[in-house]
């Protein structure tokens, strides 16, 4: 059986990686962030920069790979007090977009999230098991955008495609 | 399949977890108890018929470690017995 969906694999994404707790990470770093999002799993975004609360005092900040530049001036990581951790982790992650009208099919197919509107809103964002692999997963205009540990690409590009063949 | 209740992300599939093994007794100093019970510490895990505590990470998910109670005859998740944390 095969399936209208679309999948994608993206460009690099400018991506850091900050701990802490949140006024820590509010008065180093606030201005060049978005609100943090007071929800554990949702996301707030500002001028192309989107944050997501994905732990406990554990954030990720993601930008188009134009922008890593001028975010690390921002974020200053090497200068950052104890109470906080930046790291810029973008070449870890490699994101993937299954679109189309059938992408929720898909996407149950390929991780255990209740996917519903009620549970699984546009401000979600979950790390979650994807085919056995930790996967970040949130929605996208016409689907779902999902990240895994870049070395998996291939692989779960492979997986994607058997899961759809 | 469990569903299992993680303190920053609410109830996950099983398979988003590690389990952690049963939560056992705190360290005892060991000059201070019998051989006998020493070697208990060291070599018995709890494996109740009943209540269990469990320690499960959440390791496909946040990250936290977090405990729960398991009834070993139905695989349920139950309260805390009386008189236990
Ligand atoms: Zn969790």
């Amino acid at each position: 059986m095969s399936y209208d969906i679309q999948i994608t694999r993206q460009s690099l994404n400018a991506l850091f990686d900050l701990k802490g707790a949140s006024a820590a990470i509010e008065s180093w770093a606030g201005n060049a962030l978005p609100n943090l999002p007071d929800q554990p799993n949702s996301r707030t975004e500002k001028e192309a920069v989107e944050l997501y609360h994905i732990g406990r005092d554990h954030w990720i900040a993601r930008a188009p790979v134009g922008q890593e530049e001028a975010l690390e001036a921002r974020l200053k990581p090497n200068d950052c007090p104890a109470d906080v951790s930046i790291v810029r982790i973008s070449d870890t992650l490699t994101f993937f977009r299954v679109t189309g009208s059938q992408a929720g099919e898909v996407m149950a197919i390929a991780c255990p999230l209740d996917l519903h509107d009620s549970q699984f809103g546009d401000d979600t964002v979950t790390y979650t098991d994807l085919f056995g692999l930790k996967a970040l997963v949130m929605r996208c205009k016409d689907g779902y955008e999902l990240a895994i540990e870049q070395s998996f690409g291939d692989m779960v590009e492979d997986y994607l495609a058997r899961a759809t063949a | 399949m469990m569903l299992i209740p993680c303190p920053f992300c609410g109830k996950r599939n099983e398979s988003e977890f590690i389990f952690g093994g049963p939560v056992v007794a705190a360290r005892p100093d060991p000059n201070a108890v019998s051989d006998a019970e020493w070697v208990e510490y060291l070599t018995i895990a709890p494996n109740p018929l009943g209540p269990v505590q469990e320690k499960w990470w959440h390791a496909r998910g946040c990250g936290e470690w977090l405990t729960i109670w398991r009834d070993t005859r139905t695989h349920d998740i139950v309260e805390a017995p009386n008189g236990s944390e």
